[in-house]
């Protein structure tokens, strides 16, 4: 895995673990925001915000279902950031 | 600079009596920033049924409703700023999130919030606010981050 990856990942679990209250170890990749921490569409939408302003990007609200964990997160991200990890 | 009287604020809220929180709003600029009060007085429901000889302490207006009017002033800036810009808001509006409250100070019958809130970020049919709560030269509250959300629903305000 490259630097900027993980990098990049583990920005993205701090700001959801921020949102989801949890600490950001407990966001595994592939553990799912909804099952595994009660996240709802507020948090999600809170999620969203949070990485949009960040990143100065703008990701399109019909991505959100998709966002279901980090590591669909980080793809999302990803995409619309243009990065190259 | 625009201001609007309470029964403009009910043209845009669909809060009633007794949880429309917003008073009257002293400056507006659409997209951007409000300023509004909420007299808070001893006859607010949330004083009703209290013992006596309480402390003074028990007065307090409720952190909780103190959040909530800030979240409805702010509302007031985004709803009225979407209705200027030609965007309906439809659906049921609700409370989302408060997150980095500070609360540095209480406020009692008598006092006149204030609060100043900032549109910090809009993502479709979710705004999220920011900004502070007065009373007088005393700044009681920091709000760093309310969300506020329009969901698929009941209509919002009476419109008129």
């Amino acid at each position: 895995m490259s630097e900027a990856r993980e990098k990049h990942l583990d920005e993205l679990r701090e700001i959801v673990a921020e949102v989801l209250e949890v600490e950001p170890e407990e966001i595994t990749e592939t553990g799912s925001f909804v099952e595994e921490h009660e996240a709802d569409s507020l948090r999600a939408i809170e999620i969203l915000a949070r990485i949009e302003k960040k990143y100065k990007i703008d990701i399109p609200q019909s991505e959100l279902p998709q966002m279901e964990n980090l590591k669909a997160v980080y793809d999302v991200v990803a995409h619309q950031a243009g990065w190259q990890d | 600079m625009i201001t609007l009287e309470h029964a403009d604020i009910r043209r845009i809220l669909p809060h009633r009596h007794p949880v429309l929180l917003v008073d009257r709003v002293l400056e507006l600029e659409p997209g951007s920033r409000i300023v509004a009060t909420k007299t808070v007085t001893g006859s607010e429901p949330c004083y009703a049924g209290l013992e006596e000889d309480l402390p003074a302490s028990a007065y307090a207006y409720p952190a909780s409703l103190l959040v909530e009017s800030f979240g409805q002033t702010g509302a007031v800036l985004w709803l009225y700023s979407a209705a200027m810009a030609g965007e309906r808001s439809e659906g049921t509006l609700i409370f989302g999130s408060a997150r980095e409250v500070t609360i540095t100070g209480r406020a009692y019958p008598g006092d006149v919030l204030r609060h100043t809130v900032e549109i910090d970020q809009l993502i479709g049919d979710n705004a999220f606010m920011r900004g502070e709560t007065w009373v007088g030269d005393r700044r009681i509250a920091t709000l760093g981050s309310v969300l506020a959300v329009v969901r698929e629903g009941l209509a919002v305000g009476t419109g008129s």
